[in-house]
Parts: structure tokens; C-alpha cells; sequence
């Protein structure tokens, strides 16, 4: 029995992975960042991207040279070796994949503590969903409301109140790559620090009726004057369009008093009524 | 659900075998039947355990102010009476089991019939219940676990029984013998009749104690 | 016409359906009436009066078809008729038309019926598609275009992959296993017969007043509960899809566990029998979950129940854990009978034993365990219990873990064997190596949590959806068909055609599935009916490669109808395998063997020199010369 050229086998697979790994990052796959969280997403990205096409190609590396060194000549109805296994490699190809995965879980782990890490100067921004609308409300700016426009200052940290009025939505703006769902009845959190000025679109992205496909809202990104010149500048009302469920109109009435009756807008604090996130 | 009586008694019957299959090889010592019947209950665990999933969201996870409501008052005692109706079927549907292993066919008989009795007297006083107990399964969440759950289990029950009556019809006939080929009719739907039994004592559990 | 009409069959069905569907009617409005409320329901959604006939009918026509005729007379005491087995086998093709209790008559009934189905999901496909091919609204209104792709993949996933897998095992594993047929034969026919029902049904919800259920195959509440009527053709289809694989697995489980020829032990069985070994046992545990959800989405509609109104107390992501507990371990349902397949495949087209053959059924039950584990990497970004993240993160990621075990214990088997490559079934197999490498790998990317935040909902998910059901489970489908058809038909398929079916399938496949990876990292959302114009030049791409993948389907299709009944004789083991299956004539006589086989070793021992699997009836012992298994060591 020949030995196995496993030099040849592991540089060819070196090789080839390089090369699509090379080809792979060429392009720039999730499109323009623009908070503080993509440039890590992107990099998680990128390192999955390397590894994924070593294993790729050494699957099939292992495949082509298996198909032509071993594909049988016309005519011979022979069997092959009688091998049934090999410890040691077993063994090696349980482990190698056991640390790879560990090590991108426990990568992940540091990256999604990362990004969802709350800063001390963050804002409040609640934002309702329905049926197909967006509506934006700013506690902290007195209670000012928007319908389907939404304007966020650049470099600090916003929390968005994400509230749901009749099915599930969810908020996402692929620049910034954060997502998370609308949820009827609860109340959820996307924790995002916009860090390019500009125009972007808020995408609803969870099956929600015949409007989904269209169920989106403009989102702006400016300087912290511009932002608080918007927001001076908006209504104070409710909107009618929004259906408030009746918790959620005592919330809001709250919040408004607790405000009014100055105490001092004190940063992220929890509701009370997030009882899932 | 689907289908309880539907692992129930074949190819235990004296099929004559001219131009039929050759005897299928016994690889493990539990009867076929038996194991499908197992078998079958798990799955149906896993249907209950679908319910609970809802009831811990609903009581532990929304976590409402009082469960039950208040203005809500379970018969508790009822239900009690109505647990020691379903648990001691358990014991002589087990009776009868044994009675007929010994060839005993009046055991048989007499332990059939009362746990077919003691089933039906607890399905009646649950249909009561659900007359009488001044809510509906539209009313909030504690309405809906209600319901479902003690529904599901009822439905359950029924299924018991129409199993419980074949194995009464058939005794009363005459069939069934000590060997356990001939005995799978009572065996079968008394092992389905323990898992209803047991699964009553964490539905109540779950709804009228904790 | 009388006679006819108390014979079991499709009269007596006709009139049972009709009888049940009028029993189901009355006891609503009896019920109704007698708790005092307007006998007819007409809030939108409920239609009480409609939704129970469509569970009571179904149940008619399969008493009137014969399905419980044996059950009856059983249960009522009577004599049950002397078997006289003419409900067994098939002689003509109307045979595959009754209820028959023949495993192979079963087998072959699930695989055509569910090709059908494949087709009929295509279709809905190609339908959307063609919407999708250029921005803008086109052919279709949005909640059409909602209702194609629920139903597409509610047909794919109950109606083809799910049972296609099962009538394959039906028809090979009790012949691999050395059993006269299956536990419960009866049982059998009921499951496949419930089959065409949820078709029906499925495909009936188009006719529903407000269109087909179109929440999506996940069927999120509160969507699916405030739904038009049709959502409620899904709740009902389900069960009965539900029921039939659940019976299906029981009696799986029951024939691997108590029928096994002598000898068999279970470091013997094939590893397709192993494969169907894990799979049932996720079956049995995690289907009573979704007929658990759905009977849930039911309530509320129908009953007015509160399980996710969440003005009412109820939860909303409750649905979502209950339905992803069965649907997790139901895309491993899709995957491990056809991990069995590829393994029967490859070894016999390599001439060599599986390569670690424990391991690799060590790591088919890793993967039953590991899969009870996982669910809530579809809720990532649902706004679940935020703790639960990176627990579930890490279970997920370590799936790739017995998942790799199969994919390199196939290349080891490849290693220094002869390799076959003429055959279909074997390129199929091999093309599913990559594929489905390519669609578990983006499976990883998602199971990282920063990723999946990204692409959550958009149509990356739909690029990995398919490359391992499309790349991954229909591929192994295939492979099986073709592998097997010899031994189902007696006839040999047209290579040539063949492999016509395959570069085009292959070329399909990635060609429609590779750019929804970047369309989807780009910004596409899933499940949208127009989408922003940047995308346009991709999808159009997208769409004309799913219509060459839909034109080479027919080549299959025509393939296998016209080998069937033309293709050249195929001999009893054409590939020169050892399973038992191979050891009995093609088509295999009516009840299998005439005695059991008895197995004297593994059912891989290519290359050993007199090595044997099974001794057939008929042969004597003496004749057998004493395998000396040699064991060589990969260098
Ligand atoms: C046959 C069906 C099938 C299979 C086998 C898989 C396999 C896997 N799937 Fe997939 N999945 C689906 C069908 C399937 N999936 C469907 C239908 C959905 C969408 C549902 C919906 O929302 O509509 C989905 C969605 C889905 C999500 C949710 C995405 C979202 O909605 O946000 C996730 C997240 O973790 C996921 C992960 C995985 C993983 C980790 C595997 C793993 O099992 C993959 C393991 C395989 C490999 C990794 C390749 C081989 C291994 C090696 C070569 C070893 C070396 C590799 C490494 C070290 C990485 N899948
Ligand atoms: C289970 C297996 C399965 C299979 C085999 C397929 C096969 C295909 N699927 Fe599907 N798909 C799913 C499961 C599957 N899908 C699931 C689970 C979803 C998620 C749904 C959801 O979001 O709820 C989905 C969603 C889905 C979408 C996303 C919808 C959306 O989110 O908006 C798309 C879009 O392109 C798509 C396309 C296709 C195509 C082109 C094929 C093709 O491969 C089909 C090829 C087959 C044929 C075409 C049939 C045979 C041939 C003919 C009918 C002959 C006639 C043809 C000609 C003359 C050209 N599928
Ligand atoms: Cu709102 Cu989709
Ligand atoms: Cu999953």
C-alpha cells in the first residue's frame, strides 16, 4: 500500500483555500457600516469567510484526488482495500472541527457582548410598529413623535424601545447590521451607535401581511445639533395613525409625568415592562 | 391522538400462514405491540409536554398578577374526588390484567367493567365541571390553559374508554387468554390507561394545586 | 353497484367522506345550538362549521376506504377474517390504488405520490419566481405572492422531503433488515393514505375565501391567528401530515427494534437502517410539538382561545418555542435517511467497507441528541429570553461537529477504494458532499450570533434553506431513486438521461441558490414580493437558472416513467451490493423471502475475500466459507 502524499494533499488544500479565501473577501459583502457594530460584524465576517474556505476546499481536494487517483479503469470489477477506520484519524477530525467551532463560539460570545454593551449617555427612542407603518417617539426630547421618518444624532449610542401593535415586525437597517423583532405584548431592545452621517432605510423583516415588502421608514443619521433642531421641531401629540394598546398609553402617560415632574431624563433605564430581553 | 386504537391488535391473531409470510425473526424480547404502544405514549408526552410549554409561558413567563383570576374559584375537592375516581381504574384495570394471566376470565370481566365505569363516572363529573364552573375558554389566559389542557386530557380519557370498550366487548365474549399473545386486547389498553391515569395527577397538579 | 358500494374502496370512501363531512357539520351546529350561541360562527377567521368537517371527513372517507375495517371487526369481537393476503402485493397497476398492506406497494405509493407533490411545490416555485425576476409587482399581488411561497414550502417540506424519505425506508428497510414486512402493516397504508389527504387539504386552502394560507411555513402567531380562513387549512393539514409520520416512525422503530433477521445485531445494521432509526426517534419526540402548535393557532381561531393573544394574557413567543422544539429536529428528519442514503451509495459504488462505520452511527445519534438542543437559534433576534443566546450558540455550532464526522467518514471511504462513477445515484451522492458542505457551513455562519443578527430574515437564510434541502436533502433523494429503482422496478434507468439530469441539477442548484447569499448579506429581505431595484439584475439571474432547474426535473420525470415501463432488464443486483435488499429478486416476491436470511456479518465487506453479510434461504450453511475478516488500517 502507497502511502498517502499528505504533504501534497494539506498544501494543495492550503492552496486553494487561500486563494478563495482571497477571492471571497474581494467583495464587500454586507454593503456600506455605519455603526459602531458593523466594523466588528464585518471582521467576524471576514475570519469566518478564511475558514470556511479551508474547510471547503479541503472537502473538496479530498474529493477530486479520491475521483482521480481511485476512479476505476473500464473493466475492473475489484474491490478496494478492506479498510474500516482509523482511530487516530477519527479522533482528529472530531477534534479539529470541536475546536474550530469552540473557538468561533466563544468569539462570537465576546463580539455579541461587545455590541450590545450599553453606554452611560445612551438615549431612549421608542419605536411602534403596524400593520404597515412606522412611528418613532422621543422621551427624552419631551415627548416628541415621528411617523415613518426617524433621525438619530451620529456617535451616541441610541436604544430603541421596539413595541409591536398587532404582529410581529422587526427593525433592522442593514448599514448598521442590527436587527431585532417587534414583539406584540413585550417590549424589546436594539442597541445601536450610528458612526456615519447619512440617509439610510429602516427594513421591517418579519413576515407581517401583504404590506411587508413595503413596510419600511427613512432613517437619518446627523450631527447631534441637527438632530436636536429635528426633534425641537416635532409634535407633541400622539399620533392618531398609531393604535396604542392601553398598556402602552399608561406607559407613555408615565413617563410623560415622571418627566414633567422633573425628574432628570437619568439615561437607559429599563421600563419594567421588558419581562423577555 | 390520531390514531390510539391504531396500534392495537394485529398480527398477534392466529392468521393462518399457508402462502403467507415467513414468521418475521423476534430480535428483542418485548412484544411488538407493546413497544408500539410505549412507543405511542411517548409521543403522546410530548403532546402534553406542547401544552405545558404553553402554561409555563403563560403563567411563568407573562407572570400575571393572580393565577387563577381573581373572582375565579377552582372546585378543587371535586377535582380531588374525581383523581381518586380515575386513579383507583388504574388498580382494577391492573386486576383484571392479572385475573386473566391466571385464567381467571370473571376477574377479568368484573375489573374491565368497573374500571370502564369508574372512567365514564370521571369523565361525566369533568363534563360537569365544565358546565358549572363559571368560565370559558375565552376568558384571558387562565381560561385558555384550562381548558386546553384538562380538555386535552379528556380527550385522552375518551380515547381510553373506547379502547377499554373493545377489551369489555371482546371479554364478554369470551376471547382473551392467560399466554400473553392472547391477552395483548386488555394488556395494551391498560398500559394506555395507567399513562391517562398518571397524566391526570399532573394536570391536576398543575392546575388546581401549584 | 350495490356490491361495489359495501366493498371497501374508493365508492364506499366517497360516501364515507360525504357522511363524515355532514357528521362534522351537525355536531358544530348542535353543539353551538345547544350551548345557546348562533349556530353558525362568522367571525372571520373561525368557520367552526367548516374546519371540523375538514377533520371529520377525511376520517369518513378512510373508513369507507377499508382503512379500519380489520380494526372494527377486531374491536367488536368479531372473527377477523382469515388473512388471505389479497390486500398484499400488487399485480396491476390498480393495486397501488387500494389500501394495500405490502410494504413495497406502500413504498412505491409514497414516492410517486410525493414526486407529485414535488412537482406541484415547484411549480409554486417557478410561479414566484417569475414575480421575482424583475422588481415591481408583476404577476401576482403581495399576498398571493405570500400564499406562494407558504404553500410551496408547507408541500415541499410535509408532502415531499418528509414522506419521500419514509417511502424510500418503506419499501428498503425491512428487506435490508431480513423482515417479512413492516411491524404493523396495516398501520402502514393508513399513514401513507393520510398523505394525500393533507395534500388535498393543503392545496384545497387556495379555494379558501381570502386566498391560501400565506403566514408563512412557520405560521408565526399572531399572523396566523388574526389569518384569513385558508391559515386554517394549514392548522388542519398538519395533523394529518403529523399523524402519518408519527405512525411511521412508530412502526419503524418497532420493526428495527423487535424484526431483525437473526444475527443482525446492531453493529450490522446498514447505516440507512440506523439512519431511520435516529430520524424516527426524532419524529416520535418532536412532531407531537408542531401538531401541539398548530392545534394551539387553531384554538384561538376557532375557539376564540388566548394561547397568543397578547391582549389577553397569552405569549407570543411561546409559539415560536413550541414550533421551533419540532421544527428544529425536523430539518434533521430532512437530512438523516438521506445521510443512510449516501452511505449505502457510497460504499457500494467505492467497493469498500464505510469508513468508521460506529462513529458514523455514533454520530447519527449525536445529532438526534444535539438537535432537542438547538431550537432557539431561529430566535436569535425574536426578542427571547436574552440568556438563552449563547447556550443554544453553542449547542448549534457544535452540530458541525458529528456532522463532519459523516462528511470526511465519506471522503475516508473514497480513499483507496475503486471508484464507480457511472451510475447516477453514485454522482448524485458525491455532488452531495459539496453541496450540502456549502449549505451546513452557511448553517455555522447563522449559529454565530453577530452573524446571524445580520442575516436573520433575509435571503441568506433562503440560500442555506436550500442548499441543504435542495443541495443536501433532494440530492440524497435522488441518489436513492436512482440507486433503488432497479430493485423497485426490475428495469434500468437511462444513464445517459441521467446524467442530463444531474450537470443540469447541479448547474441549477447553485446557479439559483448561490446568489441569494449575497443578495441576502446585501440587504434582501426574505419573503417579499418586490424588493429595492439594485437587486433586480441578481434575481433575474436567480430566476433563470430556477427555470433551467425546473426543465431538467421533466427529464427526470420522463426518465423514470419510461424506464419503468421500456428500460432493459436490470438483474437482481446490478450495483454488486451486499445488503440483503440486493439478494432477492427485482422487483422482490410478494412477501420477501420464502425464509428469513440469516446474517453472519457487517453489510459492507467489500474486499474481503469470501466475506459474507447474509446467508439467504435456501443455502446451506456448509456452502458458506467462514469469513476471515481482515482489518487494514488507513496509512
Ligand atoms: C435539511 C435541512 C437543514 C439542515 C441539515 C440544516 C443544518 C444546519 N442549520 Fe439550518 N435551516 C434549515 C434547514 C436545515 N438546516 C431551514 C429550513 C431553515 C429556515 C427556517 C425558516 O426560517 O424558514 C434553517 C435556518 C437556520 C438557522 C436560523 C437562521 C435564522 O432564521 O436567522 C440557523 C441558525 O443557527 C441554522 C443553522 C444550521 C446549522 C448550524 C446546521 C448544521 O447542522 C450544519 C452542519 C454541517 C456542516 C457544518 C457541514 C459539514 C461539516 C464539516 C465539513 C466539518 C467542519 C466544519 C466546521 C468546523 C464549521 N439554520
Ligand atoms: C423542502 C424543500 C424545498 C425545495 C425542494 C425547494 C425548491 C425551490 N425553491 Fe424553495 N423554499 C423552501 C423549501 C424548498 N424549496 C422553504 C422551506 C422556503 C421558506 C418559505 C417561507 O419563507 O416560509 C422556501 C422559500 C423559497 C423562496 C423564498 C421566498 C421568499 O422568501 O420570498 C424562493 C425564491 O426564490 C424559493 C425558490 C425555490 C426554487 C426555485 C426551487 C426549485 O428548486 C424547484 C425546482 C423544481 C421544480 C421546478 C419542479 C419540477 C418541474 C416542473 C414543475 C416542470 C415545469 C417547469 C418548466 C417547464 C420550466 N423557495
Ligand atoms: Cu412589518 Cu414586515
Ligand atoms: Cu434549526
Amino acid at each position: 500500500m502507497t502511502r498517502l502524499p499528505y504533504l501534497k494533499l494539506v498544501l494543495a488544500t492550503f492552496a486553494s483555500g487561500t486563494l478563495l479565501s482571497v477571492l471571497l473577501l474581494i467583495p464587500n459583502w454586507f454593503g456600506d457600516a455605519a455603526s459602531t457594530a458593523a466594523p466588528e460584524i464585518d471582521l467576524m465576517l471576514d475570519v469566518t469567510i478564511v475558514i470556511s474556505s479551508y474547510i471547503f476546499a479541503g472537502v473538496c481536494v479530498a474529493l477530486a484526488y479520491a475521483l482521480i487517483k481511485w476512479r476505476v479503469k473500464p473493466g475492473d470489477e475489484s474491490d478496494g482495500l478492506p479498510i474500516h477506520g482509523n482511530t487516530k484519524l477519527e479522533i482528529v477530525w472530531t477534534m479539529i472541527p470541536l475546536l474550530i467551532v469552540l473557538g468561533l463560539g466563544i468569539y462570537s460570545w465576546v463580539v455579541l457582548d461587545d455590541i450590545e454593551a450599553k453606554d452611560k449617555d445612551a438615549q431612549i427612542v421608542n419605536v411602534y410598529s403596524q400593520q404597515f407603518a412606522w412611528t418613532f417617539g422621543f422621551p427624552e426630547q419631551g415627548n416628541k413623535w415621528s411617523e415613518g421618518e426617524l433621525h438619530v444624532p451620529v456617535d451616541r449610542q441610541t436604544v430603541f424601545k421596539l413595541h409591536a401593535q398587532d404582529v410581529i415586525h422587526s427593525f433592522w437597517v442593514p448599514e448598521w447590521r442590527i436587527k431585532k423583532d417587534n414583539v406584540p405584548g413585550i417590549t424589546t431592545d436594539a442597541i445601536v451607535t450610528p458612526d456615519k452621517v447619512g440617509h439610510f432605510q429602516l427594513v421591517c423583516t418579519e413576515l407581517c401581511g401583504y404590506g411587508h415588502s413595503t413596510m419600511r421608514a427613512n432613517v437619518v443619521v446627523e450631527s447631534e445639533a441637527d438632530y436636536a433642531k429635528w426633534v425641537k421641531g416635532l409634535d407633541q401629540k400622539v399620533p392618531e395613525s398609531l393604535i396604542l394598546t392601553a398598556d402602552q398609553a399608561l406607559e407613555i402617560e408615565r413617563e410623560a409625568q415622571a418627566r414633567d415632574g422633573g425628574i432628570e431624563g437619568s439615561g437607559v433605564q429599563e421600563t419594567g415592562t421588558d419581562n423577555q430581553s | 391522538m390520531e390514531s390510539a386504537s391504531v396500534a392495537l391488535g394485529h398480527g398477534h391473531d392466529a392468521e393462518d400462514h399457508h402462502h403467507g409470510p415467513p414468521e418475521a425473526n423476534q430480535s428483542a424480547r418485548i412484544d411488538r405491540t407493546v413497544l408500539g404502544i410505549l412507543l405511542f405514549i411517548l409521543s403522546e408526552i410530548m403532546l402534553f409536554g406542547a401544552f405545558f410549554a404553553a402554561y409555563f409561558f403563560l403563567r411563568v413567563v407573562v407572570s400575571p398578577e393572580a393565577w387563577p383570576p381573581v373572582g375565579i374559584e377552582l372546585p378543587v375537592l371535586v377535582a380531588g374526588i374525581n383523581t381518586v375516581v380515575l386513579v383507583s381504574s388504574s388498580f382494577t384495570v391492573h386486576y383484571a390484567l392479572e385475573a386473566i394471566k391466571r385464567g381467571n376470565h370473571r376477574g377479568l370481566k368484573l375489573g374491565l367493567g368497573i374500571t370502564w365505569l369508574l372512567g365514564a363516572t370521571f369523565l361525566f363529573i369533568q363534563i360537569n365541571e365544565y358546565v358549572h364552573i363559571g368560565f370559558t375558554p375565552r376568558d384571558g389566559a387562565f381560561g385558555t390553559i384550562f381548558f386546553s389542557l384538562t380538555g386535552l386530557h379528556g380527550a385522552h380519557v375518551f380515547i381510553g374508554l373506547l379502547l377499554l370498550t373493545f377489551a369489555n366487548i371482546r371479554a364478554w365474549r369470551g376471547h382473551f387468554g392467560p399466554e400473553q399473545k392472547d391477552h395483548l386486547g386488555v394488556e395494551v389498553p391498560g398500559i394506555y390507561w395507567h399513562f391517562v391515569d398518571i397524566m391526570w395527577i399532573v394536570v391536576f397538579l398543575a392546575i388546581y394545586i401549584i | 353497484m350495490a356490491a361495489a358500494i359495501k366493498q371497501p374502496g374508493w365508492y364506499r370512501g366517497a360516501i364515507g367522506a360525504l357522511l363524515g363531512a355532514a357528521f362534522g357539520f351537525f355536531l358544530v351546529i348542535g353543539l353551538r345550538a345547544l350551548m345557546g350561541l348562533d349556530i353558525y360562527q362568522t367571525e372571520q377567521t373561525g368557520y367552526p362549521h367548516i374546519v371540523v368537517p375538514l377533520i371529520t371527513a377525511p376520517f369518513g372517507f378512510l373508513f369507507g376506504f377499508g382503512a379500519f375495517d380489520y380494526w372494527f371487526r377486531w374491536a367488536a369481537g368479531k372473527p377477523t377474517i382469515p388473512d388471505d393476503h389479497s390486500a398484499h402485493g400488487a399485480t396491476k397497476w390498480q393495486d397501488y390504488f387500494k389500501f394495500n398492506t405490502d410494504h413495497k406497494v406502500i413504498g412505491t405509493q409514497y414516492v410517486v405520490t410525493t414526486l407529485m407533490f414535488f412537482l406541484i411545490g415547484g411549480l409554486l416555485a417557478l410561479m414566484m419566481r417569475a414575480e421575482l425576476a424583475s422588481p415591481g409587482s408583476q404577476i401576482v399581488a403581495a399576498n398571493t405572492f405570500n400564499g406562494l411561497f407558504s404553500t410551496h414550502a408547507v408541500i415541499m417540506i410535509f408532502l415531499f422531503i418528509i414522506p419521500v424519505f419514509a417511502g424510500l425506508a418503506n419499501y428498503v428497510l425491512p428487506l435490508m433488515i431480513g423482515a417479512p414486512d413492516m411491524a404493523f402493516p396495516r398501520l402502514n397504508a393508513l399513514s401513507f393514505w393520510l398523505l394525500p389527504i393533507a395534500g388535498i387539504i393543503f392545496i384545497a386552502s387556495f379555494l379558501a375565501p381570502g386566498g391560501s394560507f400565506d403566514a408563512g411555513w412557520t405560521g408565526y402567531a399572531p399572523l396566523s391567528t388574526g389569518a384569513p380562513f385558508g391559515q386554517s387549512f394549514f392548522n388542519v393539514g398538519v395533523q394529518f401530515a403529523g399523524a402519518s409520520s408519527i405512525a411511521t416512525a412508530l412502526n419503524f422503530l418497532v420493526t428495527i427494534i423487535t424484526m431483525r433477521a437473526p444475527g443482525m445485531n446492531l453493529w450490522r445494521m446498514p447505516l440507512l437502517v440506523w439512519a431511520n432509526l435516529s430520524t424516527s426517534l426524532l419524529v416520535v419526540g418532536a412532531t407531537p410539538f408542531v401538531a401541539g402548535a398548530q392545534f394551539m393557532v387553531l384554538f384561538d381561531r376557532v375557539l376564540g382561545m388566548n394561547f397568543f393573544q397578547f391582549l389577553e394574557g397569552g405569549d407570543v413567543i411561546s409559539y415560536q418555542h413550541i414550533f421551533w422544539f419540532y421544527s428544529h429536529p425536523a430539518v434533521y428528519i430532512m437530512m438523516l435517511p438521506g445521510f443512510g442514503i449516501v452511505s449505502e451509495i457510497i460504499s457500494t459504488h467505492a467497493r469498500k467497507p464505510v469508513f468508521g462505520y460506529r462513529l458514523m452511527a455514533l454520530a447519527l445519534i449525536g445529532i438526534v441528541v444535539l438537535s432537542y438542543t438547538v431550537w432557539a437559534h431561529h430566535m436569535f433576534v425574536a426578542g427571547m429570553f436574552s440568556w438563552l443566546r449563547v447556550p443554544i450558540m453553542i449547542t448549534t455550532l457544535l452540530i458541525a461537529v458529528p456532522t463532519g464526522i459523516k462528511i470526511f467518514s465519506w471522503l475516508g471511504t473514497l480513499f483507496y477504494g475503486k471508484i464507480h462513477v457511472y451510475s447516477t445515484a453514485m454522482l448524485f451522492a458525491l455532488a452531495f458532499i459539496v453541496t450540502f458542505t456549502v449549505g451546513g457551513i452557511s448553517g455555522v455562519m447563522l449559529g454565530m450570533i453577530p452573524l446571524d443578527i445580520h442575516v436573520s430574515d433575509t435571503y441568506f437564510i433562503v440560500a442555506h434553506i436550500h442548499f441543504v434541502l435542495f443541495g443536501g436533502s433532494v440530492f440524497t433523494i435522488f441518489a436513492g431513486i436512482y440507486h433503488w429503482f432497479p430493485k423497485m422496478t426490475g428495469r434500468m434507468y437511462d444513464e445517459k438521461l441521467g446524467r442530463i439530469h444531474f450537470w443540469g441539477t447541479v448547474i441549477g442548484t447553485w446557479g439559483t441558490f448561490v446568489p441569494m447569499h449575497w443578495i441576502g448579506m446585501d440587504g434582501m429581505p426574505r419573503r417579499v414580493a418586490d424588493y429595492a431595484s439594485q437587486y433586480g439584475d441578481w434575481n433575474l439571474f436567480i430566476s433563470v437558472f430556477a427555470f433551467i432547474l425546473g426543465a431538467v426535473q421533466l427529464v427526470f420525470f420522463y426518465n423514470m416513467i419510461v424506464s419503468w415501463r421500456f428500460g432493459p432488464k436490470a438483474g437482481d443486483n446490478p450495483w454488486r451490493a451486499n445488503t440483503i435488499e440486493w439478494q432477492v429478486s427485482s422487483p422482490p416476491p410478494v412477501f420477501n423471502f420464502d425464509e428469513i436470511p440469516r446474517v453472519v456479518g457487517g453489510p459492507y465487506e467489500f474486499g474481503t475475500p469470501g466475506a459474507r453479510h447474509a446467508i439467504m434461504g435456501g443455502e446451506t450453511a456448509a456452502e458458506i466459507p467462514e469469513p476471515k475478516p481482515t482489518t487494514v488500517t488507513a496509512p
